[in-house]
């Protein structure tokens, strides 16, 4: 162990591990830590030896020895009085009388992690006539729906919306709030995590439980995809997390399931007529069309090493042939060669069909993590060192150039046999 | 008009690696950047105030080398710029950093009525996008997320029309001010500064508040705020590879192979997808 002048043992940063969180900073009850030209740095002159920082860091990159581990205590906020929150909740978005998809993934996914935490799976449902919607939410697996039926509901607005949701969780107390991570979604989580001063936790990937402390372990991409974090609410309730569409499997629907349907009052005020009002909608001309790449069972995504405007009647035509249609990686955004609601990935949309053909696609993480869910990967790459091609299920090394007439030929005598 | 825009240094994500032996993050050469949405924001925002009138104040959260984005902002054209620094402030999840800047955004707003926030709509680094509606909340301003225009400020009724990218295309809304907005890259296009801003954003001051001139509950504050934790970080899962075709010198011969096995293995899955759309069922 490495000791300063004053003979004390000193913690110090591992450079490589450190990833900049500067958890160690605020923590460190001396201000010995800093941050240096991106990475934290230990002035060992300060530093006392008190191994705070060893204890908060998420990386293991702090290098110390206590002499005798001593558990920390009275870190973080008083305990809160956790006990009497039970259930999972599913916050179930309805549009003109269905229920979003994403709500059904999550009211899957609650199913299962109730069984973990032997408890109930619960459906919060705000909205105007939405009945039918509750019913449907319990033939996807919610044991009890709690319905807001109220015409100021009609629109999604974040604060009638915000207090309706918050309202349900102080009356109800779930322990686990999930919410589907759309745009409306992720508005609304935020803003009742505030009200109710929890954590919430954005995009998750995967969910698990601790059953011993019941705490709901939440694994989301941070770093633009570049790492993994699990993350975890301790000490509030409920713990509150979004995830993006097509990361939880669809659950069956059980149209014979039975389930109870309860109803809230919302509580209004004056500040009614303060409410924004949306004057317009404008659907986006290519969503009528219906292109969304989230449905496609197939999809040809298209790469920077492939954005080229004269071959896009050729992706067309294999896309088309396998029932499918186009996707795209950021640089092809860019190029402006396809508009962005074509795009996979981080910034772009989650996808998770069948068959996922990438022509000249690397395979960033940005890019990965929006399309692990695919059944069968598919690339196509002149470089077989790239990270696509490392995961893909079948690789096709080459040019694409080459490669895809043939493709085509190939996939279109196939067919004629099959049929 | 008196607009806040609330700016976040991070780290330039697009260069961040995973080094494939070790499994750590390559954070040699990895620049501070601002976050984009956020200087898009205080370009919306400067821009307004040239049609309207008033001021800019853009504001940040972070460690003392976070000034530099401040004073980017600063050579967009926003007056007047505030640092919020304080080792106390360190290691904040999204609800401790929406009650700091919101405490700050109250303590700017008693000595100059605030009539509109503007944020991005996430940062780069953690893209969350919780940060702007938990500072809108808090406040109790209207919010408006995921804002690609701004369509008009009407200063006699107090209203601002926008228009936010949502689900299957855009909704023009309107609301009462003080409100908060939060950017879509659409929202404005970036200008290149000129020299005078530029010379001018490097003379200004920016102020540094600490928790002491906030004011406000420390135990609220930072990691102590903070109702989330990491558990454990890891890097991303590795699907493992599968079959390899290498086109090498005949393309014709390996395409066949391929598509030979990938019918062969793939059976099921592409009868499926191949027999779709109302063609006949295999005999």
């Amino acid at each position: 162990m490495p000791k300063n002048i004053k003979g004390r043992e000193i913690a110090e940063i591992i450079p490589d591990k450190c990833i900049a969180c500067q958890l160690c900073i605020g923590e460190c009850p001396i201000n010995a830590i800093d941050m240096q030209g991106g990475a934290v740095r230990i002035d060992p002159e300060a530093c006392a030896g008190c191994g705070r920082c060893l204890d908060v860091c998420p990386a293991n990159a702090i290098l110390f020895e206590k002499p005798v581990r001593k558990k920390m205590t009275g870190i973080g906020q008083k305990p809160h009085p956790l006990e009497g929150y039970r259930g999972i909740a599913v916050f179930i978005e309805a549009h003109d009388g269905t229920g979003a998809e994403v709500s059904w993934e999550l009211v899957g996914k609650a199913r299962e992690l109730a069984e973990k935490l032997e408890t109930q799976v619960l459906g919060f449902l705000p909205g105007t006539d939405v009945e039918p919607v509750a019913r449907e939410a319990i033939a996807y697996g919610c044991d009890t729906v709690y319905m807001v039926d109220n015409p100021l509901l009609q629109k999604y607005l974040s604060r009638m919306y915000g207090r309706a949701l918050a309202h349900m969780c102080n009356q109800v107390k779930p322990e686990i709030l999930l919410v589907g991570a759309t745009s409306l979604g992720r508005d609304l989580a935020s803003v009742v995590a505030t009200q109710l001063e929890t954590g919430l936790t954005a995009d998750c990937t995967g969910l698990d439980i601790n059953p011993q402390e019941r705490l709901l372990l939440m694994t989301r991409p941070t770093f633009g995809g570049n790492i993994m974090a699990t993350i975890l609410c301790r000490n509030h309730r409920p713990q509150m997390s979004t995830v993006r569409p097509k990361v939880m499997k669809l659950p069956k629907k059980d149209t014979g399931r039975r389930g109870e349907i309860r109803t809230f009052d919302l509580e209004t005020s004056q500040e009614v007529v303060q409410v924004p009002r949306i004057i317009d909608f404008i659907p986006r001309a290519a969503e009528v069309g219906g292109v969304d790449i989230t449905r496609a069972e197939v999809l040809v995504v298209i790469g920077k090493g492939a954005c080229d405007p004269r071959h896009l009647p050729m992706f067309e035509e294999l896309a088309m042939l396998m029932g499918g249609t186009v996707a795209c990686s950021r640089p092809v955004v860019q190029s402006g060669l396809l508009p962005h609601i074509r795009q996979v990935g981080q910034t772009g949309k989650t996808v998770a069909p069948k068959v996922y053909i990438g022509v000249a696609v690397s395979g960033a993480v940005q890019h990965l993590v929006g399309m692990q869910g695919a059944e069968k990967i598919v690339a196509i790459n002149i470089a077989r060192q790239a990270p696509l091609v490392q995961i893909a299920d079948y690789a096709l090394i080459g040019d694409y150039r080459e490669i895809i007439p043939k493709l085509i030929k190939g996939i279109e005598s196939r067919i004629k046999v099959i049929r | 008009m008196h607009i806040i825009c609330c700016v976040k240094q991070v780290p330039d994500t697009t260069q961040v690696k995973i080094d494939p032996a070790t499994n750590t993050l390559v954070r040699t050469g990895v620049e501070s950047i601002c976050n984009p949405y956020d200087l898009v924001a205080a370009e919306a925002a400067v821009q307004l105030v040239e049609k309207y009138g008033g001021k800019v104040t853009v504001i940040s959260m972070g460690p003392p080398q976070a000034e530099s984005v401040l004073r980017e902002c600063l050579a967009l054209g926003a007056h007047e710029a505030i640092l919020l620094s304080d080792r106390a402030f360190g290691g904040a999840d999204t609800l401790a950093t929406s009650y700091t800047l919101s405490q700050a955004i109250s303590r700017i707003a008693a000595k100059d009525p605030v009539h509109l926030v503007i944020c991005g709509k996430q940062a780069v680094d953690g893209d969350t996008g919780q940060t702007g509606p938990g500072i809108a909340t808090r406040l109790g301003f209207n919010q408006f997320t995921y804002v690609s225009e701004i369509m008009g400020v009407d200063p006699e009724r107090n209203t601002i029309t926008v228009k936010r990218e949502i689900e299957g295309g855009a909704e023009v809304i309107e609301g009462k001010l003080p409100a908060l907005l939060t950017a879509e890259l659409e929202l404005s296009t970036i200008r290149y500064a000129s020299l005078p801003e530029l010379v001018r954003s490097l003379r200004q001051t920016v102020r540094v508040w600490g928790a002491k001139e906030l004011g406000g509950l420390p135990e609220r504050l930072g990691l102590k705020g903070s109702p989330t934790s990491v558990k454990e970080i890891f890097a991303p899962p590795v699907r493992g590879g599968g079959l390899v075709f290498d086109s090498g010198q005949n393309s014709e011969r390996v395409v066949k192979d391929f598509l030979d096995t990938f019918f062969e293995k793939e059976k099921r899955l592409l009868d499926g997808l191949l027999t779709k759309d109302g063609h006949a069922q295999e005999h």
